[in-house]
């Protein structure tokens, strides 16, 4: 066996020399297969002071609801196009006409409500009353500066509705109770509580895809198709004002 | 003095009653009914004015109301039945003053307008059980709301007409 020509004590006095490097860039191998993780915390815990703002928080909160809105205009633009190649009813979103309640009786024989506007500010017989969260009744009759509205709720109205959900029709029945009835024409009915009804997106009477109400619970056994008690989403005995969609 | 139909300021009053339909007090009403304005106005002044002019006070009573009123049911004929019977009781032996008496007299009035109407509902075709189960508790606190009330209202009214219209 040769000798080698380093002597053994250098070799190891090198090993210690660079072993500390060697770590080094042991610990920059992680960072970059980290992606910078350490780094950008260390970064982000020493600048947080300096952080932006609520103010510019509410900036970027503000431009955000304009670019939802804008993007919610672009659809309902596209969605009336759309309706309007099909031949349906367009969704009076833009006519609504507010109003405010000058009457209100929800309960007892009659259960109805009296806007404080009428035939001069454009409202018609049959158009629908929208409260805060959905559909709750249909102008009845209009004065010049009145109209009379029916409950959804009142004995005898009858109003077609669609459970999104299933896709199936079905007839909202007031009758006098805080929750309508909904009567369906299917038998197989799939319809479970806690499915929301809206207004059907066929409708040329009312508003189209207008939540109405939500199914508490369902009768699967009535003849001849199953019913449904539905609770309404807009409470009419606490509403002020509403909404009154222009057909 | 002449008859209550005859003095301008007594058929005014009847005016009362679709204001105050419409303004719907609710700390007035007892599980959301409120009381039949127009038998609580309609019972003193049959009483006073005789059957005639209770039926024609009925029909226009009910005609106003049915007229501020969604749905298909009307009042018209009950309040004119009312109206007749009342008058002929203000007509025949003593006169009806008591609280019980118009206590009485206004909750029968208002059960008969209340079936009237619920009979009307179910001609209508408003007949499943829930839609009984509203209209017996809208004809039962309604008749016991304005037969509560009959005595103070009634009597109050009852005393000012009988004063301008003495027998």
């Amino acid at each position: 066996m040769g000798s080698s020509p380093w002597p053994q004590g250098t070799r190891s006095r090198s090993l210690k020399r660079i072993w500390p490097w060697l770590a080094l860039l042991g610990v920059l191998g992680m960072v970059r297969w980290s992606k910078g993780a350490g780094f950008a915390d260390g970064y982000a815990l020493l600048t947080r002071p300096f952080w932006p703002g609520s103010a510019q928080k509410q900036w970027i909160q503000a431009a955000q609801q304009q670019d939802d809105a804008t993007r919610l205009q672009l659809l309902e633009v596209d969605n009336a196009r759309l309706r309007g190649l099909l031949s349906l009813d367009r969704q009076g979103g833009s006519t609504a006409i507010s109003a405010a309640v000058i009457s209100r009786t929800p309960e007892g024989w009659w259960q109805q409500i009296v806007l404080g506007k009428g035939v001069l500010d454009g409202i018609k017989q049959g158009d629908a009353v929208i409260g805060p969260g959905g559909l709750i009744g249909r102008v009845q009759s209009a004065t010049p500066a009145t109209s009379l509205v029916r409950l959804l709720t009142a004995p005898g109205s009858r109003v077609g509705v669609w459970v999104p959900r299933t896709r199936q029709h079905a007839l909202l029945v007031g009758m006098g109770t805080a929750r309508p009835e909904l009567k369906f024409i299917d038998k197989d009915v799939k319809v479970r509580p806690g499915d929301l009804v809206s207004t059907s997106p066929a409708s040329t009477l009312l508003p189209a895809n207008l939540p109405v109400a939500v199914v508490q619970s369902l009768n699967s056994r009535a003849v001849p198709a199953p019913t449904a008690l539905v609770q309404l989403i807009a409470p009419p005995d606490a509403i002020d004002w509403v909404q009154v969609s222009r057909r | 003095m002449a008859r209550l139909h005859s003095q301008p300021i007594c058929v005014a009053s009847g005016l009362l009653v679709p204001l105050i339909s419409l303004a719907a007090p609710s700390w007035l009403s007892l599980g959301g009914v409120l009381p039949s304005w127009a038998v609580l106005w309609l019972l003193p002044w049959a009483l006073v004015d005789g059957p005639v002019s209770g039926v024609i006070a009925g029909a226009a009573m009910g005609l106003v109301l049915d007229g501020l009123s969604v749905g298909d049911a009307s009042q018209v004929p009950a309040l004119m039945l009312l109206g007749w019977w009342w008058g002929r009781l203000g007509r025949r032996g003593r006169p009806i003053q008591r609280s019980l008496n118009l206590g009485l007299l206004a909750w029968i009035g208002t059960m008969l307008l209340g079936l009237s109407l619920w009979a009307q509902l179910l001609v209508q075709g408003v007949n499943a059980p829930l839609a009984q189960a509203f209209a017996l508790h809208t004809c039962l606190a309604q008749g016991l709301m304005t037969g509560l009330m009959a005595p103070m209202i009634g009597s109050w009214q009852l005393l000012i007409w009988r004063r301008r219209t003495p027998a």
